[in-house]
């Protein structure tokens, strides 16, 4: 018989797979909540592993006990198993460790990438930038300036963030939209987004055939903007700071044409005007009991998972 | 005083400058005010080859040549940021993402179709 904590996990690993995620990417409260929207995927992410690899483990394990911990300790002070171990609990326990490896494996190696590959921009940037590049007058600290044609903002995250604009930015919109623009990134580095978005970039590379993974990252990456826009547009002092950030997004995509590879046409396409649109006309916040509802719930999703790994047996 | 990024960069903007290949002696000759080692000269020259900013050949003595113009370089990081290439999370949150052509023309239909404060009358909530 399996035993009922494999079971409950697998049910919840199999919500989690597909169900919960495409439902929290339906739902449109999370646009009036970026911030608690973010949490609930972070929840949904690691709830999701967890419940999936305990599953396997609990299942595995079995024979040795009839809760982890108590099967764990069996194992490791090397006590027989109770029961015969068949076949199927050391499928159940590969495919745990297969599992564990490539979730935990490919997150180290996402991390380890991007960190090569940001050392590289910071070099690149360093030497290609004049001392004199730095934009001083309109936006202070360490915002660079990049000498392309094409209004591009991005940052580079980490111990030293670099903010860079291009002079084509520079050249296509006026100085409020400027300041829009860098307290967008500065949300970016300071709520330190790249860090929310690292895991479902790494999974989404880890579990290609998991489509609520695309789905995940897709969502995350979206909902990352429209918290920076918010974020921005709580910092900026202009009379009109929503429809300044909106006017300068759509600046910047307008002049973007041209230099953007076909292929990345579609991708976030849709995303900008619902941020242009969520600028413009502003949905009510969300009420105080939705956003706490929601934080008990992505809680929950990572609570219930994890007292029913450490549980001792109750059935 | 010289530091290495300092004195790269230097020796960098020299070689765009000049456009074409240079000898480390003829650098050292160059920069005789800071007083550098041949060695130093070259370790920057390495540095920099390592980082993919010169090349050398394999003449008597070495010449060193910038491999692309700033410019050039400049682009091939945008492509990087800008592009489908799987690093393109490393420089994250670009501020607006690729939008196509039909979507750039609806996100100025929404612009215009909200005025600025004042000319405002009543407005339905979001979409």
């Amino acid at each position: 018989m399996l035993p009922a904590t494999a079971v409950s996990l697998a049910v919840l690993a199999g919500l989690l797979a597909w169900p919960v995620p495409a439902a929290l990417a339906r739902a449109g409260w999370p646009r009036r909540d970026p911030l608690v929207a973010l949490l609930c995927w972070q929840a949904v992410g690691l709830a999701g592993g967890l419940s999936i690899i305990g599953a396997l483990l609990v299942h595995g394990l079995a024979p040795w006990g009839r809760s982890l911990p108590a099967a764990a300790w069996a194992v490791l002070t090397g006590d027989p198993a109770s029961s015969r171990v068949r076949g199927d609990h050391w499928v159940t326990l590969t495919l745990a460790a297969v599992l564990a490896a490539e979730l935990l494996g490919v997150l180290a190696l996402s991390f380890v990438r991007t960190a090569r590959t940001r050392r590289r921009h910071r070099a690149m940037l360093e030497m290609l930038v004049r001392p004199s590049g730095v934009a001083g007058d309109s936006v202070a600290g360490v915002t660079l300036l990049l000498e392309h044609p094409a209004p591009v903002a991005f940052c580079i995250p980490g111990a030293r963030p670099l903010l860079v604009l291009s002079s084509g930015m520079l050249a296509e919109l006026d100085e409020a939209q400027l300041a829009a623009v860098v307290a967008h990134e500065r949300a970016h580095l300071r709520e330190r987004h790249h860090l929310l978005l690292l895991p479902f970039v790494a999974w989404r590379a880890a579990l290609p055939v998991l489509p609520a993974a695309d789905r995940a990252h897709d969502e995350v990456r979206d909902l990352v903007e429209m918290r920076a826009d918010d974020v921005a547009v709580a910092s900026l002092r202009c009379p009109e700071p929503r429809r300044t950030l909106a006017a300068a997004i759509v600046a910047v995509a307008g002049g973007a044409g041209g230099e953007v590879p076909a292929g990345a046409l579609t991708v976030t396409g849709g995303a900008v005007a619902v941020r242009v649109r969520r600028l413009l006309a502003p949905a009510r916040p969300l009420p105080a009991a939705g956003r706490v509802g929601a934080l008990v719930s992505a809680l929950a999703l990572l609570l219930v998972p994890t007292l029913l790994l450490v549980a001792p047996a109750v059935v | 005083m010289n530091s290495l990024g300092e004195l790269e960069r230097a020796v960098l903007e020299h070689l765009w400058a000049v456009g074409g290949p240079v000898t480390a002696a003829r650098l050292r000759e160059v920069f005789a005010d800071r007083g550098l080692a041949l060695t130093t000269v070259h370790t920057v020259l390495t540095r920099l080859e390592q980082k993919g900013f010169v090349v050398s050949d394999t003449a008597r003595p070495r010449q060193f040549t910038a491999r692309a113009s700033r410019e050039e370089h400049a682009a091939e990081l945008m492509h990087e940021v800008l592009g489908q290439a799987g690093d393109r999370q490393a420089a994250l949150a670009r501020f607006v993402g690729s939008v196509s052509a039909d979507e750039v023309d609806l996100l100025r239909q929404l612009l215009a179709a909200h005025p600025e404060a004042g000319h405002r009358t009543g407005e339905p909530g979001a979409g």
